[in-house]
């Protein structure tokens, strides 16, 4: 077909943007706890992958699926990357799929990836906005053998190849790979586009496609929390403690002779 | 945290995806494209950029939404509309005035009463906001009585020549088109009158306590030529002049929520935080009792307007209904306005914080699109029977 065919890995997660109070933490099961009011999201840095998916799209033309693993995942959420300009949505939806760590869920996706057949691109955010752990589209790409380029700020596609500005420490640079690659993108793609009412409607009309765990090939204890290979040890909330101390003196430079004194003493001068 | 909405009453459950989707969108647009300027605009009396922001609000649906897609419209239901007019309004009150102008009082009545030609030239400009329009009824002499209005249309061959003046017209100054009304011999009509004709001037109002980051302006027909194409065939009576009314009474019933959720949003966290005598003042029972007033309030008018929403959806809304929901829900916005800026003690008095501009512009909607009192005549001539408008003296 026409165009570049890509994937986009998109994560729902929790609103990052609800404030850090409102997560609890149940030491019990070790996990976390959320109060209703806190909405479901895209992670943000999917979003940007997405973005960078259209931006092709837009001038090489090409199709998108989005792929999506979770349990109970919000459909308002969710089509929200039809109504940007996502041409397929596939849910990878099961309660088997919770609890996963990154190797079961890039194992899930990248299974998933090969039963969806030819692919140019597939986009990952550069990490979740929840784990933060950013080790599953470099996953995918190890599973499926392909070569992966993480931290995109750029893409373009030229002649079945394609070109990535990669953020590094004091710049970027550009990277050229040929087709099939996987891409981990960063914010300084640029936000994703809003959905515009056209769009909404278009991907009202459109319903996701839903596998579960043999559809993909997998048994459930292959996915999700059956199948982990790490183990999550103790979760918790850091107990942040700020102590302050007021260097005196009879002058103000004697204060700050003081304060020199007491700083060398804590071998930070 | 960004405003995640008022929702006592679980009302986000009754919305399908694509209702709350174009929620989301209108929220977040407003929330980074909007929000920034509204204070400085207000301050200053500058209407909003609108020639930059139209344009946006159009790519994303957010003129005309219920106008079919064939049209350039959306093809959205009347609870998107709604729900867009809510997150418009929660930010500026003239912003929703300008959406439901253009989509209820100009694209409504050429859509319904405008020949198909008509429908093609003007419906997808309006909508993309490349071009924006006005609906000019009320004059200096008669508001509430539009029925006894002076601007006339006499015939002249192929042409007609209007005469009279308008004012308090919403983006009155600055629309490319206007929707004039004038009385023709054979009833009110309605006439398409582009910026630039002899004789038809656009002035700005200024010193406006209300709307200040919104045009509104005069408009003043002399001798003004306009020709048999540019009038709208089907609208020759006030009963069409009411159905576009409707149209954007319903709007504001929604506009009204989000100003009143603004206001309880800003009231409530203010008072969790203020600390007087030694405790937040959310504490005292008399603030308790002021938030507990405007969320209830608020509430009750969003089960009104989506009730309302689903009615008109289904064809079964009596326009009586609409008055009701007007009338309840600006009168519901006002008192959280008004809560909201006292709550706020000194603070509530400057411009910085959201209340008092709703307060402003919240007196502005419950005088137009029928003042508050004209939908308690058209609710008790309902109820009773008897027509309480006009007496004999
Ligand atoms: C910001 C703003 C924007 C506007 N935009 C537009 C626009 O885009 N297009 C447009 O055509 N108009 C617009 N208007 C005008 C608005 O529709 C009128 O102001 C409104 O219809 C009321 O008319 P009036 O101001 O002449 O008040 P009047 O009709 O003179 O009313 C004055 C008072 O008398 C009361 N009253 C009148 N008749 C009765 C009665 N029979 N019984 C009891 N009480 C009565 C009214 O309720 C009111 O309290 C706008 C107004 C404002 C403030």
């Amino acid at each position: 077909m026409p165009g570049v065919n890509m994937i986009v890995c998109c994560k729902q997660v929790p609103d990052p943007e609800a404030p850090p109070v409102v997560f609890k933490v149940d030491p019990a099961t070790n996990k976390m706890t959320l109060p209703p009011e806190v909405k479901p999201v895209i992670g943000q840095y999917d979003e940007f992958a997405m973005e960078a998916a259209l931006r092709i799209k837009d001038k090489a033309g090409g199709k998108i699926t989005i792929l999506s693993l979770g349990n109970k995942l919000a459909r308002d959420v969710v089509k929200k990357t039809l109504a940007v300009g996502g041409d397929e949505l596939i849910l990878l939806e099961d309660e088997t799929f919770e609890e996963g760590d990154s190797w079961s869920t890039a194992h899930a996706l990248a299974m998933a990836i090969k039963k969806t057949g030819e692919y140019d691109l597939i986009f990952c955010g550069r990490q979740s906005s929840d784990w933060d752990a950013g080790q599953v589209g470099l996953g995918i790409a190890e599973i499926l053998g392909i070569p992966a380029v993480p931290l995109a700020r750029r893409v373009e596609a030229v002649d079945g190849k394609v070109r990535v500005e990669r953020v590094i420490p004091d710049g970027y640079e550009i990277v050229e790979v040929g087709f099939p690659a996987l891409i981990t993108v960063t914010s300084e793609l640029g936000s994703l586009r809003y959905a515009a009412l056209k769009g909404i409607m278009a991907a009202a009309k459109k319903q996701p496609i839903v596998w579960k765990p043999s559809d993909i090939g997998l048994e459930p204890s292959q996915v999700g929390a059956a199948g982990r290979r790490t183990k999550l040890a103790k979760l918790f909330q850091p107990v942040k403690e700020a102590k302050g101390e007021i260097i005196e003196g009879e002058t103000p430079a004697e204060a700050g002779t003081n304060l020199a004194i007491r700083l060398r003493e804590a071998k930070i001068i | 945290m960004a405003f995640k909405g008022v929702d006592y009453y679980g009302i986000e459950e009754l919305l399908s995806d694509e209702e709350k989707m174009f929620r989301d969108t209108v929220r977040k647009f407003m929330e980074d494209e909007v929000e920034p300027l509204v204070v400085n605009s207000f301050h200053k009396e500058e209407p909003l950029p609108l020639e930059d922001l139209a344009p946006k609000l159009g790519e994303l649906g957010m003129i005309g939404p219920q106008i079919p897609q064939q049209y350039g419209g959306g093809g959205a239901n009347h609870i998107q509309e709604g729900l867009l007019c809510q997150e418009v309004e929660r930010v500026d009150g003239a912003l929703r005035s300008f959406v439901e102008v253009q989509s209820g009082l100009v694209m409504y009545p050429i859509w319904q009463f405008g020949t198909e030609e008509q429908k093609h030239k003007w419906l997808p400009q309006i909508a993309s906001g490349k071009t924006i329009g006005c609906f000019a009824l009320t004059e200096p002499n008669h508001g509430s009585d539009v029925a006894a209005m002076e601007t006339v249309a006499k015939k002249d061959g192929d042409s007609w020549i209007l005469n009279g003046a308008k004012e308090w017209i919403s983006e009155g100054s600055t629309a490319d088109i206007s929707v004039v009304y004038a009385r023709a011999e054979d009833g009110i009509r309605a006439f398409l009158v582009p910026r630039g004709t002899e004789g038809y001037t656009q002035t700005f109002m200024d010193k406006k306590g209300a709307m200040r980051c919104g045009d509104v302006g005069q408009i003043s027909l002399n001798d003004v030529k306009v020709p048999e194409e540019n009038v709208l065939p089907q609208s020759t009576r006030l009963k069409q002049v009411f159905m576009c009314l409707d149209q954007a009474r319903y709007g504001i019933s929604w506009g009204a929520i989000g100003a009143a959720m603004s206001c309880y949003e800003t009231a409530l966290n203010y008072a969790k935080e203020r600390e007087q005598f030694g405790a937040p003042i959310a504490s005292y029972q008399l603030v308790q009792q002021d938030l507990v007033n405007m969320l209830t309030e608020i509430t009750k008018a969003q089960l009104l307007a989506y009730r309302l929403g689903r009615l008109l959806d289904a064809g079964k809304a009596r326009h009586q209904q609409i008055s009701m929901a007007k009338r309840n829900n600006v009168e519901m916005a006002r008192m959280c306005a008004r809560t909201a800026r006292s709550l706020l003690g000194a603070n509530g008095c400057s411009y910085d914080y959201p209340p008092i501009r709703h307060m402003g512009n919240i007196e502005a909607v419950y005088t137009y699109q029928g003042t508050h009192f004209i939908h308690t005549l058209i609710l008790g001539q309902d109820i009773t029977g008897i027509q309480a408008f006009t007496r004999e003296l």
